[in-house]
């Protein structure tokens, strides 16, 4: 760790205009440095947001080519209650969202953990351990798709070659969403990886070399240095990668289409249904609005349901 | 690295334009004179190559000029809705999906054809697919009868019984004439795992819907009672309905492979294709790919026959058409140019190098002239015949949301969540509840034992 | 100092025999089937039908999407490389700045929460309800079909996971270090540029790749706000999705070379991050 003596400070010569420019940066530099970002925010972000919101309680026809906006919260209201699809989706996404994120944060913590301690090649093993989020989702979708087909999809090859019987992987209503679940998870364990990684590299050396000279096994290390500093970095990427799978839609969408039956019907899924397919776009926004709150209350209670586990 | 890229591309330019020196010579099959550049929305789908070649050519022996924004799929009615919704429509012409011709009529979003020409006529020999360019906005439905027109057919889809001519005069079987035909040849030729008997779409949404109503229309069932009319009374179901589905669900689960309930049309070809199933139910538009070498094992062994009949002896099967529209809010000069590629594409010379190039001809000479001979177009007299019979379905505003009830109700039965008779009767419910929030003349039958 | 560099923290954090044989196992998983579609790639479409092995390789189907007569994939390319990296280095540009300021100076609560608050939540709505508004606001712009447009709807998207991301690193650095160099001297922006960016660095490699990532294979943007001409790879690919049945082989072949563009962008962008960083830190 870098402490206030060694940190050296190179004094050029100040030449008067760069040094005055410097000065004005550095003193409005706290003015300056949110700027950006609350601009390119603002622009993009506010005409969206209101719109969505004031879809949501419209109904929007269109007549002679012209769009007409009639307020009606209460209609679609009524059609978020009475939406049949919805409760199989609800439930579905939830058996999602905990367990893929819960498979995904452990194999990403556990998969950082372990290629920090590798002695060498660590940039190529970063760069191969990320090749599954390079992929374009479409592309996997489909992919995936042809590895599980039932009749020349890899894996049903395998296990016939191995003397098992072919597994019915997409067509099945228990194993399908396992198996959607599976795809998500070879996706995006990636994306807990890199974070983690970044996040274990940046733990001083001092303090685990400190560990080690008092005696502490690998494991007492790990338990009770790493992860307490990692805890940061897991909130971060468990936050995002949890609001992502709400968001879950191309994979879905080629692998399953929601079927078989409504097993794996997800929210965001039925979402596109309402807003495109059926071209009901102050539904589709009441309901976005719904998934936002849940997404909300979601987290709030796994933040409730962490706190505990802590305490 | 980027010059380079210019470099190959010229070079490839410079060859493709020497090829292509011969044709350039032709004559234009219609004068049209010269029209503004537009750009025209179409989709990635099977034929669209032929759809490129059939535009080049217009190119060629015109001079005017057109753009291609080839979509996916999946997108194409995104784009048109976005284009036609705000200021000036970046397109001249789209293709929309049958399905998707309501929204626009109804919307007002299109210019009718003799709108921006009334000396503009459809000829004779151009097949009807159901009126779907038409629209009666009394009646608010597709008609010829008191309705404008608003679009021409570009490419008319519907289903054939795709059957291997070896194997089933092997197995001394004659092409199957009624749907119990098909089951019967199938258990006999099913022999699992290594080949099944036939193939269909089970999969949840549009794949079951549009397979199974083919089913549904021979055995003399209806979704709704007569929407011409303006009577939505929902008869979905039926006896003869609930007859339909238990067939079709007795075909696939004697015949089909055991994830009959996820079967899209892709995985259908695939099954035919490798030579997996010896009967299937799939699009024309299809049958390129069982010709082509490297996409089929099965090259030259696929045969053609119109979709069966039902017990009643009524034969159904549903159009699947895409059709050309003129956007309102597209400005003029495109809008004639538009019409003058119409006009170009609709003649007979124009279909037939449509239908040389791998597309589907819109016009019955093409069909009865001597290409139908040809064995690489043997599909051509099935599809003739079939336009006797075949019927647009789901031509309501409701139309997107009744293809959900009903996509997920028969997947539902077809997978044995629930009885076929509970699955149509709730799928009756729902739409029945459907029509009456939209204030649709509706009423529903009496349920069926479940 | 990252760990990397020190033999000792190596060393504490050792994968014993099991450890590295999980790691092997984890990485075959995440390779194999990018391995698959690779050999998907030079396979033909029956071939990949009925799941030939040993097969007879072709390379029709790179021939089909890099110099086929209706595909524009090597512009396409061009597109998602000059969108993709604009947009990262915008958003790392913005996002760092924003994070450390949040993180640093006593902002009043409601400007803090709020900013924080409002990126989290903009990142939950789902994105096509973003769709129909901005491709209504850009064409009235005049910026439809435009690659600057993608940039900015690409920032936007990506600016709550970078800020996010980096406020965590930030916080990880100790306030010492800042301190110590203002006694000598420094202003807030030198201190935030020589010295605090270089110790974030991991971080900042983390959140530029993501970013980077997500803006390479975002899609219904893509799709709704470019046309032919500025289409990225995504909107390419997805072209292979036809109607009624996915071009497996090309939509393979289409997918290797739209990772190697990526793959070679990231390896040398961390090198480079490095590199740029230690240049102007403090030695």
């Amino acid at each position: 760790m870098r402490n206030a003596a060694d940190v050296p400070v190179t004094r050029r010569v100040p030449r008067p205009a760069q040094d005055v420019v410097a000065r004005l940066v550095n003193r409005s530099f706290r003015y300056w440095s949110l700027l950006p970002a609350v601009l390119i925010f603002a622009a993009l972000t506010l005409y969206p947001l209101l719109n969505l919101m004031r879809m949501s309680v419209s109904t929007i026809d269109f007549a002679q080519g012209a769009t007409l906006w009639t307020f009606t919260p209460l209609r679609n209201l009524e059609a978020l209650r009475a939406d049949d699809v919805l409760r199989p989706a609800v439930v579905n996404t939830v058996v999602f969202v905990v367990v893929s994120v819960a498979i995904e944060m452990v194999l990403g913590v556990a998969l950082a953990i372990g290629v920090a301690g590798l002695a060498r090649a660590k940039r190529w093993v970063r760069t191969v351990a990320i090749l599954p989020i390079l992929v374009p989702p479409v592309a996997i979708g489909s992919m995936w798709k042809l590895m599980y087909n039932y009749d020349f999809g890899i894996f049903n090859q395998a296990l016939v070659a191995v003397g098992a019987m072919p597994v019915n992987w997409l067509g099945s209503t228990n194993i399908a969403l396992a198996s959607v679940i599976a795809v998500d998870v070879w996706h995006w364990v990636p994306f807990v990886f890199l974070i983690l990684f970044a996040a274990v590299e940046g733990i001083p050396p001092d303090l685990l070399e400190a560990a080690h000279v008092d005696g502490a096994s690998r494991g007492q290390t790990l338990r009770l240095v790493v992860l307490p500093l990692l805890r940061p970095a897991i909130v971060v990427a468990f936050l995002f990668r949890t609001i992502l799978a709400f968001k879950v839609f191309d994979e879905v969408f080629l692998l399953t289409a929601g079927g078989p039956g409504t097993s794996t019907e997800l929210v965001n899924l039925h979402l596109y249904k309402v807003f495109f397919e059926q071209n009901r776009l102050g539904y589709g926004a009441m309901l976005s609005l719904a998934v936002i709150a849940a997404i909300v209350a979601f987290l709030l209670v796994s933040r409730r349901a962490a706190l505990a586990v802590r305490t | 690295m980027i010059p380079n890229l210019g470099f190959t591309r010229m070079l490839l330019a410079v060859i493709a334009l020497a090829a292509a020196a011969p044709s350039l010579a032709q004559k234009t099959f219609l004068d049209v004179g010269k029209q503004a550049d537009i750009t025209v929305l179409v989709g990635s789908t099977p034929w669209y190559p032929a759809f490129e070649k059939a535009v080049g050519l217009y190119e060629q022996q015109t001079g005017n000029h057109i753009k291609l924004d080839v979509t996916p799929f999946g997108n194409i009615l995104e784009k048109a809705r976005n284009a036609v919704r705000s200021g000036q429509s970046p397109y001249g012409l789209m293709t929309l999906d049958t399905q998707w011709t309501i929204e626009f009529y109804e919307g007002g979003f299109l210019s009718p054809l003799t709108d921006i020409d009334a000396a503009f006529v459809m000829p004779k020999e151009v097949l009807a697919y159901g009126d779907s360019g038409y629209w009666n906005a009394q009646k608010r439905w597709r008609t010829a009868d008191g309705g404008k027109l608003m679009a021409y057919t570009v490419l008319g889809n519907v289903q054939l019984l795709y059957f291997r001519g070896d194997l089933l005069k092997q197995a001394g079987i004659a092409p199957p004439a009624t749907w119990n035909d098909v089951l019967a040849a199938c258990t006999k030729l099913a022999k699992p795992p290594a080949t099944y008997g036939f193939v269909a779409r089970g999969e949840k949404g549009n794949g079951i819907r549009y397979d199974w109503q083919s089913v549904m229309l021979a055995e003399g069932a209806q979704v709704v009672k007569n929407p011409e009319a303006g009577d939505y009374t929902v008869t979905i179901n039926s006896p003869q309905a609930k007859a339909a589905l238990d067939l079709y669900i007795e075909l696939l689960k004697r015949c089909g492979p055991p994830n009959f309930g996820s079967l899209g049309q892709g995985d259908v070809i695939q099954l035919l294709a490798t030579g997996k199933a010896p009967l299937g139910d799939v699009v024309t538009a299809a049958f390129a790919s069982f010709e082509d070498p490297n996409k089929s094992a099965v090259v030259g062994k696929l045969e053609t026959a119109p979709l069966p009949s039902g017990a009643g002896g009524a034969r159904g099967a549903v159009i699947g058409n895409w059709n050309a529209v003129v956007p309102k809010n597209a400005p003029d000069a495109q809008k004639k140019a538009a019409l003058a590629f119409s006009r170009w594409f609709l003649t007979y010379d124009a279909q037939r190098a449509f239908a040389e190039a791998g597309g589907i001809p819109n016009r019955s000479d093409v069909y009865t002239s001597d290409l139908a001979k040809n064995p690489k177009y043997r599909w051509m007299p099935a599809y003739l015949e079939t336009q006797q019979f075949a019927r647009q379905e789901l031509g309501y505003a409701e139309g997107a949301q009744v293809e959900q009830i009903l996509g997920l109700r028969l997947n539902q039965a077809l997978i044995g969540e629930m009885s076929s008779g509970k699955a149509l009767n709730s799928a009756a419910a729902e739409i029945e509840a459907l029509f009456r929030k939209n204030g649709r003349r509706t009423g529903v039958l009496a349920p069926l034992p479940e | 100092m990252p760990i990397a560099a020190t033999a000792s923290g190596t060393r504490a954090l050792r994968a014993g025999i099991p450890g590295r044989v999980l790691v092997a196992l984890a990485l075959f998983a995440i390779v194999g089937p990018f391995l698959w579609i690779l050999t998907a790639s030079f396979k033909h479409q029956i071939a990949i039908y009925a799941g030939q092995f040993p097969f007879t390789p072709t390379l029709s189907n790179y021939a089909d999407v890099l110099l086929g007569r209706r595909s524009d994939f090597a512009g396409n390319i061009v597109n998602s490389l000059v969108v993709a990296a604009s947009s990262t280095a915008l958003a790392l540009a913005a996002g760092a700045l924003a994070a450390y300021s949040l993180h640093r100076f006593r902002w009043p609560a409601w400007v803090s929460a709020g900013f924080l608050g409002w990126t989290l939540v903009f990142h939950m709505v789902p994105v096509l309800t973003l769709l129909g508004p901005w491709y209504v606001a850009f064409r009235e712009l005049g910026l439809y079909d435009t690659r600057a447009a993608l940039i900015l709807t690409h920032v936007t998207i990506n600016l709550p996971m970078t800020v996010w991301l980096l406020r965590t690193f930030f916080r990880e650095i100790p306030p010492e270090i800042v301190e110590a160099a203002h006694v000598d001297g420094c202003g807030p922006f030198d201190a935030f540029y020589r010295i605090v960016l270089p110790l974030a660095l991991p971080g900042l490699i983390a959140a530029g790749i993501l970013a980077f990532v997500f803006s390479w294979n975002e899609f219904p943007i893509a799709l709704t706000l470019t046309s032919r001409e500025t289409a990225t790879v995504p909107v390419a690919i997805a072209r292979f999705a036809q109607q009624y049945e996915i071009q497996h082989a090309q939509m393979a072949a289409a997918s290797v070379i739209s990772t190697i563009p990526a793959v070679i962008l990231m390896f040398l962008g961390q090198r480079f991050i490095v590199s740029g960083l230690t240049l102007g830190a403090v030695k």
